[in-house]
């Protein structure tokens, strides 16, 4: 028996634009940026304290009532995860023991899990409410003090907040999914390849669906830090906080953090036809492939993006002439931005300059691990609802950039969209989507 | 099983009981253990004081250039290492017409280690009232640590330096479920190759948890063994008086490829990968479910993808940490797969001498999988004394076993419930 086709059913989105895809599409339509000078912290002394925060959200309204304790032991990415698994399964209207737990549609062992994650950040407060209790007699911390008990102001549970597993671990739990569960963690390409080998899991039957993206933050200290030290934040940018991240615009100067991801439900074609689900796209193509050069982490890392396109249409059945929208993953950072627009220009050639292209990256900032969650989604209600959404930010292309964005939401016959993402360290994934004739 | 087989051509590992394939196997079948006190750190004073450490390692031993890999850390230099060794045994170096297009790398690799004394001095120095104060933390993170110490810290970057040190450009993945990442990064790489995404993919794992947070955290979760006192005989999966697990580091790495394309080359083939299941516990992220069902999922989906019955099964490499409740659920899980051949098939866990590698754990044990089909011989639990009521399989107990081995099944069961089985074989008609 051969791979069956695989739909897109559900979407779930937890991005700074809001919660759920519509919050996302809508200011996608609409071209409202989310991102501003942060207030979960106090970011003076960060050279961009700029983020995307998602406003009034926890995931304790996403759990059932009994697992609500366990909320308590989720870092900010798995409530996000969570909130979005919750969202995706009620979008594809396919109950799980979490939604329905009476009625769930499908056999446990039959529904898979596969998650994108990043380096979960540790909360710095709550590790030095523990830390600070460990002091030597010069008043200085000791491991010392720390390991004869310092360690017991710890909550026993402590590093099972931070285990990248627990995004799909939490999921697996509260919608009772027991067939296979993966967790990707390869950067911002997490999602892109998450949900690529999720498609290959129902594709060979190995599942009748699966709940699959990213989620991840680096809006908090050791997060900001870290894109700092890697300079890929718009430091130099003295205007208006929502504008600063440029994707392929001439006034690009890095990416803006953000926090958010999303998740997507993936079923059999027949299977999504037969109960009548509202299919927003069949994932038709997917590739992966490496950059070689990845660990040389100070330059940009997409130099096998192309390969992974190719692959994805190739997979898809597609020629690049096919396509009708790229969504791009347009990280704002120079480098960065002008690798990913060769990578596009080598794979459609001429056509480049005609086919549509999109960013979201203006609007919502840097998703890590979640941004292909995110650019997915906004890729599956393009071709969902026949509309390219704008690109904020994007008011002159760079010298480089060879791609042509959209300032208005402009209705289009996309037929055929495509999406890829790359991580520092070279990883990465792109995904073909297509309308699936009603 | 549908799509093209799947067969390994070379093995690498670095792990606290030695440092290539044929001595750790060695060190297995003498009984010997890898446990020491930690030096990696200062631990004295910690529940646990002891572990599972690789001593005595260099990198520029192993790596043409080890410079080019300077700032990798402590695991990505385990893997680097262990990659060179299986590389080089599968002939691949030597080989000038392998397409690098249709190469890959698929890894259950951890992330990497903390800038400790940074990172805990910056959270002590800027704490103020109750509360880290983000101003102060900012300025003095920035003084004190390094782009290439937190960098490196992201999981994916080990899949990177492989692709670096072997100019590597096909399908390129890490996951990360826990203890079981490192099998479960062997089972999807080896679908990569069955559906023609790859023709050649490096996997395997890389891990060292052994370190102030990494002990904290097991510690904390009491999953640790603390006889600090008994060291050498401290991990003793499925006995009664067990009391968790020894922490180890290490990674183990194989080059797997189609069987066309091992045969097109000529390469000697050591094993065929007939089977991989995975499944998800669904239960609850502190335990295991009572009833092993997950677990038992994950070796059905395996056998029947293998088209495997458990009459064909020789032998079962155990997750078996040495945790009282793994063991246990292990113990059931394989009761209700294997029915009535449960008692009669040998069941062992080499986590009795190597100690746990976290995400390189199933990759090493596999590589013993290897080893047993290849000489005839099961590797032992050693440490098993004083059998536990609730553990009643034959764990080939204190001694290996010579017995003809030519189908293996290896499990791999991560914290939150996240299980992965493989199943091997080296039969003739490889």
């Amino acid at each position: 028996m051969g791979e069956q086709p695989v739909a897109i059913t559900g979407l779930g989105v937890v991005t700074p634009a809001g919660v759920g895809v519509e919050a996302l599409w809508e200011a996608l339509r609409a071209g409202r940026r989310h991102t501003r000078r942060i207030d979960a912290f106090d970011p003076a002394r960060f050279p961009c304290p700029l983020g995307g925060q998602i406003e009034d959200f926890s995931a304790r309204k996403f759990v059932p009532k009994s697992y609500r304790k366990a909320v308590k032991v989720m870092a900010r990415d798995i409530e996000i995860a969570v909130g979005a698994a919750d969202l995706a399964f009620r979008d594809a209207d396919l109950a799980t023991i979490g939604t329905d737990p009476d009625h769930p549609a499908l056999p446990k062992e039959r529904l898979g899990c596969n998650i994108g994650a990043g380096l979960i950040c540790t909360d710095l407060d709550e590790l030095g409410v523990a830390l600070t209790t460990a002091r030597g007699e010069d008043g200085r911390f000791s491991f010392a003090e720390w390991g004869a008990g310092g360690m017991t102001n710890l909550t026993p549970l402590w590093l099972l907040k931070y285990l990248p597993n627990m995004l799909s671990c939490h999921v697996t739990i509260i919608h009772g999914t027991m067939g296979p569960s993966n967790c990707i963690t390869c950067g911002d390409a997490s999602a892109h390849l998450a949900v690529g080998e999720a498609a290959r899991l129902v594709a060979r039957r190995g599942a009748d669906a699966a709940v699959a993206g990213g989620a991840e933050s680096k809006l908090n200290p050791m997060g900001l830090m870290r894109q700092t030290l890697l300079k890929r934040v718009a430091a130099s940018w003295d205007g208006d906080p929502a504008e600063a991240c440029r994707p392929f615009d001439e006034r690009h100067c890095g990416t803006v953090v953000a926090e958010g991801g999303g998740l997507l439900i993936l079923e059999g074609l027949p299977h999504a036809k037969a109960r009548g689900a509202r299919v927003y796209a069949e994932l038709a193509g997917f590739g992966s492939a490496q950059d070689p050069a990845g660990m040389d982490i100070e330059s940009p890392n997409a130099g096998s993006l192309h390969l992974a396109v190719r692959k994805a249409l190739d997979d898809a059945g597609c020629e690049p002439g096919d396509v009708d929208l790229v969504v791009t993953h347009g990280t704002g950072v120079p480098g960065e931005d002008a690798c990913e627009a060769r990578a596009w220009g080598e794979v459609l050639g001429d056509a480049a300059a005609d086919t549509p292209a999109a960013a979201i990256t203006g609007s919502i900032g840097s998703l890590f691990a979640g941004a292909g969650g995110a650019e997915l989604a906004a890729a599956a209600m393009a071709v969902h609802t026949q509309t390219i959404p704008p690109t904020v930010n994007h008011s002159a292309p760079a010298e480089d950039c060879g791609l042509r964005f959209l300032s208005e939401p402009t209705p289009a016959d996309v037929r055929v969209a495509v999406s890829a993402a790359f991580s520092v360290g070279g990883q990465c994934g792109a995904c073909v989507l297509k309308r699936v004739e009603p | 099983m549908s799509g093209r087989r799947v067969v390994i051509t070379g093995m690498g590992t670095i792990n606290p009981l030695g440092h290539d394939v044929e001595s750790t196997w060695r060190a297995m079948l003498e009984c010997r253990d890898g446990f020491g006190p930690i030096s990696n750190f200062a631990a004295a004073t910690f529940p646990s004081t002891f572990a599972a450490e690789v001593k005595d390692f260099r990198l520029a031993d192993h790596v043409p250039d080890a410079d080019r890999h300077r700032h990798a850390g402590r695991h990505c230099r385990f893997a680097l290492a262990a990659a060179v060794q299986a590389w080089k045994h599968s002939g691949l170096g030597d080989w000038a017409d392998l397409d690098r297009t249709r190469a890959g790398i698929y890894l259950g690799s951890g992330e990497g280690s903390l800038d400790f004394d940074n990172f805990t001095n910056t959270i002590v120095d800027a704490w103020s009232e109750g509360r880290v104060d983000t101003v102060r933390w900012a300025e003095l993170a920035f003084e004190r640590m390094h782009l290439y110490r937190e960098a490196e810290q992201e999981s994916n970057m080990v899949v990177s330096h492989l692709a670096g040190e072997f100019g590597l450009r096909g399908p390129a993945y890490n996951v990360l479920t826990a203890c079981a990442a490192s099998t479960q990064a062997i089972g999807e790489a080896t679908l990569q190759v069955r559906r023609g995404d790859a023709d050649v993919m490096l996997t395997g794992g890389a891990h060292s948890m052994i370190h102030p947070y990494g002990v904290t955290g097991f510690n904390r979760l009491t999953a640790l063994s603390i006889r600090n006192d008994e060291i050498h005989t401290a991990s003793r999966p499925f006995d009664m008086t067990r009391d968790g697990f020894v922490l180890g580091e290490g990674a183990s790495i194989l080059v797997i490829e189609s069987r066309e394309h091992a045969e097109a080359r000529g390469a000697k083939v050591l094993a065929e990968i007939l089977g991989y299941g995975s499944s998800a516990d669904a239960f609850r992220i502190t335990d295991q479910d009572p009833e092993g069902e997950g677990a038992a999922i994950s070796m059905r989906v395996a056998l029947a993808d293998a088209g495997v019955s458990t009459e064909e099964i020789d032998y079962v490499s155990a997750h078996g940490t040495g945790t009282k409740q793994n063991d246990q659920v292990e113990t059931r899980a394989v009761k209700s797969v294997f029915g009535e051949r449960a008692p009669h098939v040998p069941v062992s866990s080499v986590k009795s001498m190597v100690g746990h590698l976290i995400a390189a754990a199933g990759a090493t044990e596999l590589i013993t999988c290897i080893l047993a089909m290849r000489d005839g011989v099961v590797p032992p639990t050693t440490h098993l004394q004083h059998p536990d009521p609730e553990c009643d399989l034959d764990y080939v107990a204190n001694a290996p076993r010579k017995v003809p081995v030519r189908i293996c099944m290896s499990n791999s069961f991560g914290f939150g419930g996240q299980n992965n089985t493989l199943i091997v074989t080296a039969g003739e008609d490889l």
